[in-house]
Parts: structure tokens; sequence; C-alpha cells
């Protein structure tokens, strides 16, 4: 209920104007960063992917004037390339350009979000790259992305969230130029587009793109409404079934709070202590890889995080009313496999149950403190963050997160700790070789015992006794062949 | 930050946020140079070289810890991905300063903080705020002083990275790849990826002492050069060197690195993938090492551009126009011994195969046969330059771009020289390394299959 109350808010505050983020300075770069508020939760229930394909067809093909070869060859002397995705409720178009090159860069760019060419020789090569997207590279390349993916898709069944941004393989196919042209004109208006820009633009540059992109329809169409996730009774798991060296885990369940909830920064925190992304000081990762040499890492998030494979800091514009506690469990070797996922699920029920020590929270909130700046040290980052924050309503995100963080205690973490967080009734996916093996392992309740290559100290020899007849409660489990997912 | 909101005009709600942060990238009036920050340069008597830049990004700093040392010095067989084994073990403590302690401080600052291994170099790096320097600038030199692991602890780290090498394992890019290293090389070490071979990674926890010996050869001040970037004063860097990095010992070790012997003919090999997957096919050259004096490397990387990126006509042919390949990429890494030119094509037809080799082969012949248009050549020019402009965005792309460089010859000056060359290039220039490099005798080709390859 509280989010369907935001996603009202921002509506009833953005009607048929939308703000602009500007970042002016005496940089000789200049930072495009568009953001239509609509993406794949608006997919027709029929049709998804259907946004996404739209995004695409805008950055990676011809406009009304030129094809997509003139297009490409015009860009390359500057060095510009224009990145594009669509998450739920965002869809992003952003750039960078030397000031040289501003007034060349701008009418190509306009162009292409303005008078897009529709050429069906495009949309055909685009569409094959999306459904290669999902068959190739997230089913076949990528493990850990692939159960994170189907994480999204089984908490959110039935809901305007509960189908990848790329969509399915079967929608795509039929997908046509007609469907991607009705869904630019209904959902790319004026209306909801955010425009920011930040750099040593002209001052009269931002009149000049508002007027331009005046052309677009004025009023938003109306943004999807969120119902209520699926609520979840006993934990889940489903296995895809897949060729692969090792075992890769994604485990989760919706969550109540967003950037725009006094909780938040409380859970960022905690996210932060349990499992900051791709650092070594959260404690998922030094309990299973540092001490015990599980895996790769272990990492724990309450904001969605694609791509996390790639990147060590999220990228902004991927703002959403509901987001989900997620825990992010790298391959693990096939005969550690169960101890792996247990451990996680014995941490996640201490940290529900026990919180975390005083010292912890000071040293958490130090780090995050002073980490905030490193989230916006590029000024593509920095509008983004700015776009974010209109999104949820709130200030701007570095000094918020800021204030917020002096008014937290250790006791209001661990309060929210237990008001949000839990270590039952939740999803687990897991990517597997031998999915009938694990799943039997996973469910019989005999102990799996963790086998190391050295000696450990007393204390974890006892721990890990704990943990390998950690009862994982499942009360459903179902195993999927990884042609089946997305399709 | 300020946040403050103006009034409104017109249709527009406008909000101006942070006015006071101005960078000095190169724009009109700029230094001739390509590479615009004025940065100091400095050796201690021990041969650790210090490259101190202040940039115009407020309050951050950004430290990368540059070590000579990648898969190019696993010299001893059995011993591949040592060098990356190695970096994660740096992680593991000193005497004084255990590993939690570490953690701690890094976790205090909010810095982030990484490391990573290529062919010819390790960097460490790390950003935080400018006040903590002094103390991450200590804390840095105790390890790469006084690192000290356990054999159980040198245990438990090999399998984070054999994990490491699971998680990479489900793409087959990386077993397309170590395939053309092991078919192009077979003398140099080149012949093995970073990552290393799968039966190596298995045996590492049987390394210790090798570990060691690691550690004593390659950790020391002679191939190591400390990249300060950010909100620096170059003096008081110094002095922070000066007074923690000093007393590390200069080594003498030098690794007997194998030239590899000319090539006397094409190769070729397949690799069959278990799963399904669209097939690839490689077309590798061997090609000069890197280099700020010779114009070779720095032809093949225009020509690189002018005959295999997004805007050549092959790419436009094989991408655009027939969509025979979904993926189409070309490299010419700099390195400091001869590497690979590899081009690089995702098919979405097995049965298109052939015909992709033969346009990549038809492309090379006519970059060999003909000079290219001048017009073509100033435009990669431009675009080389604004590529690097554009890349020099915050001070830890600034510390990480001097970082590549100076693993290569140890100084950012290379970078200018290097774009000194680029910028005197002719189409002669590239119509000769084409002829030179681009032959069937330096050719190795490897493809990619799945069990049913894809087809549509």
């Amino acid at each position: 209920m509280k989010t369907l109350i935001a996603l009202l808010c921002l509506c009833a505050s953005a009607p048929a104007v939308s703000p602009t983020v500007l970042l002016p300075g005496k940089s000789p770069l200049v930072t495009f960063r568009f953001v239509f508020l609509t993406g794949s939760a608006s997919d027709p229930a029929d049709k998804p992917g259907l946004a996404n394909l739209t995004c695409e067809m805008l950055s990676l093909s011809g406009t009304k004037q030129m094809t997509y070869k003139q297009v490409v060859d015009a860009l390359f002397p500057m060095a510009v390339s224009i990145e594009s995705y669509t998450d739920k409720q965002m869809m992003t178009f952003t750039a960078e350009t030397h000031v040289d090159n501003l007034e060349k860069f701008y009418t190509l760019f306009n162009a292409m979000l303005l008078e897009p060419g529709w050429r069906e020789e495009d949309v055909r090569r685009v569409k094959d790259d999306q459904i290669n997207a999902l068959k190739i590279t997230l089913r076949g390349n990528n493990d850990e992305e692939l159960a994170k993916e189907e994480l999204y898709n089984l908490l959110y069944a039935g809901h305007p969230f509960g189908h990848a941004n790329l969509g399915t393989v079967s929608s795509l196919e039929k997908l046509t130029l007609d469907d991607v042209k009705a869904f630019y004109k209904a959902q790319l208006t004026k209306g909801n587009l955010i425009i920011g820009l930040a750099g040593g633009y002209p001052a009269d540059f931002p009149a000049r793109i508002e007027k331009d992109f005046s052309a677009l329809p004025k009023a938003a169409p109306s943004a999807a409404v969120l119902p209520t996730p699926p609520s979840i009774e006993g934990n889940s798991l489903t296995i895809i079934r897949k060729d692969t060296r090792s075992v890769a885990y994604s485990l989760g369940f919706s969550l109540d709070v967003n950037r725009g909830d006094p909780d938040f920064a409380a859970l960022l925190l905690m996210q932060s202590y349990f499992g900051q992304h791709r650092e070594s000081g959260g404690r998922l990762y030094q309990r299973m890889r540092e001490l015990r040499g599980l895996n790769y890492g272990d990492y724990a998030y309450i904001e969605y995080f694609p791509n996390g494979m790639f990147s060590f800091e999220p990228s902004p514009n991927l703002a959403r009313h509901q987001q989900i506690f997620q825990i992010w469990i790298r391959p693990v070797e096939v005969p550690t496999a169960a101890f792996g996922l247990k451990l996680a699920m014995f941490e996640l029920d201490k940290l529900v149950k026990e919180g975390i020590s005083e010292e912890e929270f000071q040293h958490t909130r130090s780090f995050i403190g002073k980490q905030v700046n490193l989230l916006t040290k590029t000024k593509s980052a920095e509008l983004g963050y700015a776009i974010d924050s209109e999104f949820y309503g709130m200030g701007n995100y570095n000094a918020n997160i800021k204030k917020a963080l002096m008014s937290l205690t250790r006791d209001r973490v661990n309060a929210a700790i237990r008001r949000h967080l839990r270590s039952d009734n939740l999803r687990i996916v897991a990517v597997a070789k031998d999915a009938d093996g694990l799943k039997e392992k996973l469910l019989s309740g005999t102990a799996t015992p963790m086998t190391y290559n050295s000696p450990k100290v007393a204390a974890v020899m006892t721990e890990d006794k704990a943990v390998e007849s950690w009862n994982l409660r499942i009360k459903e489990a179902a195993i999927v062949p990884v042609d089946q997912v997305f399709q | 930050m300020a946040v403050s909101k103006e009034g409104t005009s017109n249709m527009t709600r406008t909000l101006i946020l942070l006015l006071a942060t101005v960078a000095s990238l190169p724009g009109a009036g700029a230094p001739k140079k390509v590479f615009p920050y004025a940065y100091k340069q400095e050796d201690l008597a021990n041969g650790l070289r210090l490259v101190t830049i202040p940039t115009d990004y407020p309050n951050l700093v950004s430290l990368f810890i540059v070590v000579q040392t990648g898969s190019r010095n696993e010299v001893e067989p059995g011993k591949s991905g040592f060098a990356h084994l190695f970096e994660h073990l740096m992680f593991r403590g000193t005497k004084q300063t255990p590993p939690e302690k570490y953690q701690s401080v890094i976790r205090i600052a909010g810095a982030a903080q990484n490391a990573y291994t290529t062919d010819d170099y390790t960097a460490y790096h790390t950003t935080f705020s400018k006040e903590d320097l002094p103390q991450i600038l200590s804390l840095e030199a105790d390890r790469f002083q006084h690192l000290d692991y356990s054999q159980d602890v040198f245990k438990t780290e090999t399998l984070a990275v054999l994990g490491e090498y699971n998680k990479n394992s489900a793409n087959p890019t990386s077993k397309l790849l170590e395939t053309t290293r092991a078919r192009a090389f077979q003398e140099h070490t080149y012949r093995h990826t970073t990552m290393g071979f799968l039966k190596d990674i298995q045996d590492f926890p049987n390394e210790y002492d090798y570990s060691r010996q690691f550690f004593d050869r390659y950790y020391k001040p002679e191939y190591t050069t400390i990249v300060v970037a950010g909100d620096v004063d170059p003096k008081q860097v110094r002095a922070m060197v000066d007074k923690d990095w000093s007393g590390w010992k200069r080594g003498s070790y030098k690794a007997p690195i194998s030239a590899e012997p000319p090539q006397e003919g094409p190769r070729t090999g397949e690799v069959k993938w278990p799963t399904q997957t669209l097939p690839w096919v490689i077309v590798a050259y061997r090609a000069p090492a890197f280099s700020d004096t010779q114009n070779d490397s720095a032809a093949l990387d225009a020509l690189a551009y002018l005959a295999f990126s997004q805007s050549s006509d092959l790419y436009q042919k094989l991408v655009i126009q027939e969509q025979k390949v979904d993926a189409f990429g070309v490299q010419n890494g700099d390195h400091v011994d001869p590497y690979l030119f590899g081009i690089s094509a995702r098919l979405r037809n097995v049965a298109d195969m052939d015909a992709v080799n033969q346009a990549v082969l038809a492309t090379v012949k006519q970059f060999s046969d003909t000079t290219v248009d001048a017009d073509k050549l100033e435009r990669v020019k431009e675009n080389l330059r604004y590529r690097f402009a554009l890349g020099l965005n915050n001070s830890e792309a600034i510390a990480g771009t001097v970082a590549r460089f100076v693993a290569l010859k140890r100084t950012p000056e290379t970078i200018n020289r290097v774009y000194d060359l680029y910028a005197s290039l002719t189409p002669a220039d590239i119509q000769r390394v084409a002829k030179q490099y681009l032959t069937e005798r330096n050719r190795t080709t490897i493809t990619l299959t799945g069990p049913a390859a894809v087809s549509k």
C-alpha cells in the first residue's frame, strides 16, 4: 500500500510538466541523460519486451533522414556512443560529447529520439539481438545473471514487474514495427521525460532542448499500476537445469522499502554490513569466501543491480517503486554447493535475530557516509542520481543519505532489519547441471558437511556443524530446463 | 553538496545542482598534449617510482599501485595463473596489520578498493576522500613490504580463485581466448591467459613455497609505480611516500621470458562448446609490441578502426546489411612483448562461418593491396583524440588510464608520445603494417560451435 501511495504522489506532482536537471560547469565535456518515466512495467500484457525493443530501436537505428550506417559514420569521428537501457519504470538515453562536437552531436541525438527512421531492416536486426541476449547471453553465458533475473520473474509472477526487461523469446518473435511505433507514440511523451544535462554547454542550450522536445506529445501516459507483489508461503526452490561447472544461486523476497522510505538508510547500512557489492568487507563475503574459500564472492542488495559481474557501482536510473531483498551467491563447486546455500541462510537468520553490533554499526556508517561520494564521481552519474531523486521525490541523494545516517542508531537499524527482513518465506533460484541431485541434497534434511583443504579453527568447525544440518525448510521445489526460462 | 531550486521558467521546473566542479580537460586553448594534466614523476633511491597528478575534481583521491608483473612473468611450467593468485594473496595481511584490521581501515575510510591482473601487470587501486591518503599510503606500504600469510590461509584463497574460474567458465569466450593463445604461441608466456589453465589452478594449494618466491621476486620497488591522482599536492604526497616506502629493499630478479619464434604458417583450431551458443570465429595475427617510438603498433591501432570498427565497411556489411554477425570486434591490445591483433565475430548461423571468415580475409587483403583514403584516416585520428579526452572524466579514470601506460613504459609521457605517433600516421603506414603483419603465415584461426549450433 505504501508503494502505491508513493506512485500516486509522483503522478500528482508531475502533470504535463516534467523537470529538467542541469549541472552546468566549465568542463569541455557535455553529458546528456534523458530519462522517460516508462519501461517494461508498461509493456502490454501480451507483448513483454516491447519497451526495451522501442528503446533499442531509437538508439541503434537510423533516423528519417539517415540510415543507421550514416548515423554510425557521423558519430564515429566524435567518438561518442549513445548508451540506452530500459528498466521497469525508466527508459534511459545517455551520451557524452566533447563541446567541440556539441552542435553536430545534438542534431543527431535529437533526430534519433524525435524523428526515428522506423526501417524494417533495423527492427529485424535489433529484435534478433534482443532474442539472442535472452537465448545466448543470459541463458547460455552468465549463470549468475540468469539466477538473478529468474528470481525477479518468480517473485513478481502475475505482476507488471513479472518479466525480464528483455521480454520473452516467444513474445519478441511476434513483435512488429507497428507495435514499436505504437509504444513510442503512447509512452515516450514530453510529460514523462526528464532531461538531464551537465558540463560546458552554452547558457541557452537547455531552453533549445526544451523547445525541441516539446514536439513530443505533451501528456504523460498513466503509469503502470503496481499491485502488492504475491506473498510467499514457506521457502520455495527453483533449479534451472543447465550443463555448467558449478552452482550459482540467487535468493530473496519482495521488500516494502524503496529509496523514498524513512527506513531506507537503515537498510542501506544493513546491506553494506551484510554484503556490500564487490567489496571484501561484507559479512557474507568474509564468512563464505575469506574464511571458507567457498566461492568468488557473496553479496546482498536492497535495490535492483543488474550486470553485477561487470560493474562495481550501481547504475543510476533503475529506480523502482518496488524493490526486493536479494542475496547473490557466486558459483560454488558442486560438492560444497548445498553447504554454501545453508551458510547464506544461516547468516541471514543470524542477521535477522541478532542484528548488528555497535562497532559494526559505527564502521559501516562511516563507510557509507564517505563511499556515497564515490557514487557520483562522474557528471553522468551525478545527473542520474539527481533524476532518481526526482522519481522518488527526495532531495539530493548524497546529502539525504548523509543526513539520514547521522540520525541513525544501532537500535534503529536493528529494528528496521526486524521489520523488513526475514529468513523464511523466500524464493531460492539455483543454476545447476545435476538438478535432481542438488534438489535431493537440499530437501532431504541430511547433513551436507563442508570439506577443507586446510585446517580451520575450532569455532569455525563448531559453526559448520550447525550449518551442515541447517533446516532449509523448503516447501516447494521445481526443476526447469534452461530453454524454458524467458521463453 | 549544495542543492538549490531555481525559480520556474516557462513550462520547465529547473533544478540547478552543483555549480562548483570544474574540470580542465582539453578544450579550446588547451595544451597541445593529449594528456592535459601537469603531473610530477619522481624516483626514490630504491627504484620505486611515484607519479602524482593533481586534477580539478575535488575531495577525492585515486591511488593505483602498478606492479610490472602479470601472467607474462609466469615462466615455469605448471605455474600459470600465479600472478593473479598473488593479487588475491595481497589482501591476506601482515604481522602488523592482519586482514581484519586492514579491512576495517578501508571500511571506515569509505574507500572503493579492488585489484586486477593482466598479461603484463597487476594493479591495486583504491579511491577515497583526500584526508585518508596518509593512512592508506602507509597501509599499502606495509602490505607491499611485509606481506605475511599462513599455509592455511593460502590454501583457502586458492579456492576463491577456483571460484573465479568457475564464474567465468559459463562464457564460451573465455575458452575461445584460451585456445587462441595456446595455438598462436608456443614459447612465450602469452601462451596462457591471466586466469591460467584449470589444471594449474587446481594445483595451487600445493604451491605455498612458490608463492613466497613469487613475492620475493616481483614485489620489489623497481617493478612498482605509485600513481596518485585527484585533489592532492605532489610535495605532500612525496613526503608521505618517503616516510613509508623508502625502506623497501630493491631486488635483482629478472624473469627469463622466452621470445616467441616467428610463425611459419597459418594455424587453426576448433572448440566444441557443450551447451547452446552462437558460433564464434577469431582470426588473430602476430603483432608487434607496444611502442611509443616506432609507429607499427600505432598504425595497427588505426587499421583496426579503419577496417573492423563500427564505422568500417566490413562491419556495415556483416552486422548491419547482411546481418550474418551480431557481435563483431577487433583488438590490438598494448603489450610489453609482441602479442596478437585479433578480429572476432559471433555468427547468427553456423552456415555462414566460411563466408564470414573469407570476408575478414578479403578486407585484410584490401588493406594490404591499396592505400586507405586520407580523409578516412583523419576521421580515425579524430576519433582516437576525442575517445581519449572523453575517458578522462574523473580522478579514478585518470589514474586508471595512467596506470595502463606506466605498466608499459613507466611514464605518463608515453601517452603523449603515442598520440603524436597517431597524429603523424599516413595512408602508406597503414598499408605497410597490413602487408607486414596481417599475413597468412602470421595467422591463427579458431572457431567455436555448440552441440547443435543455433540457427534461425
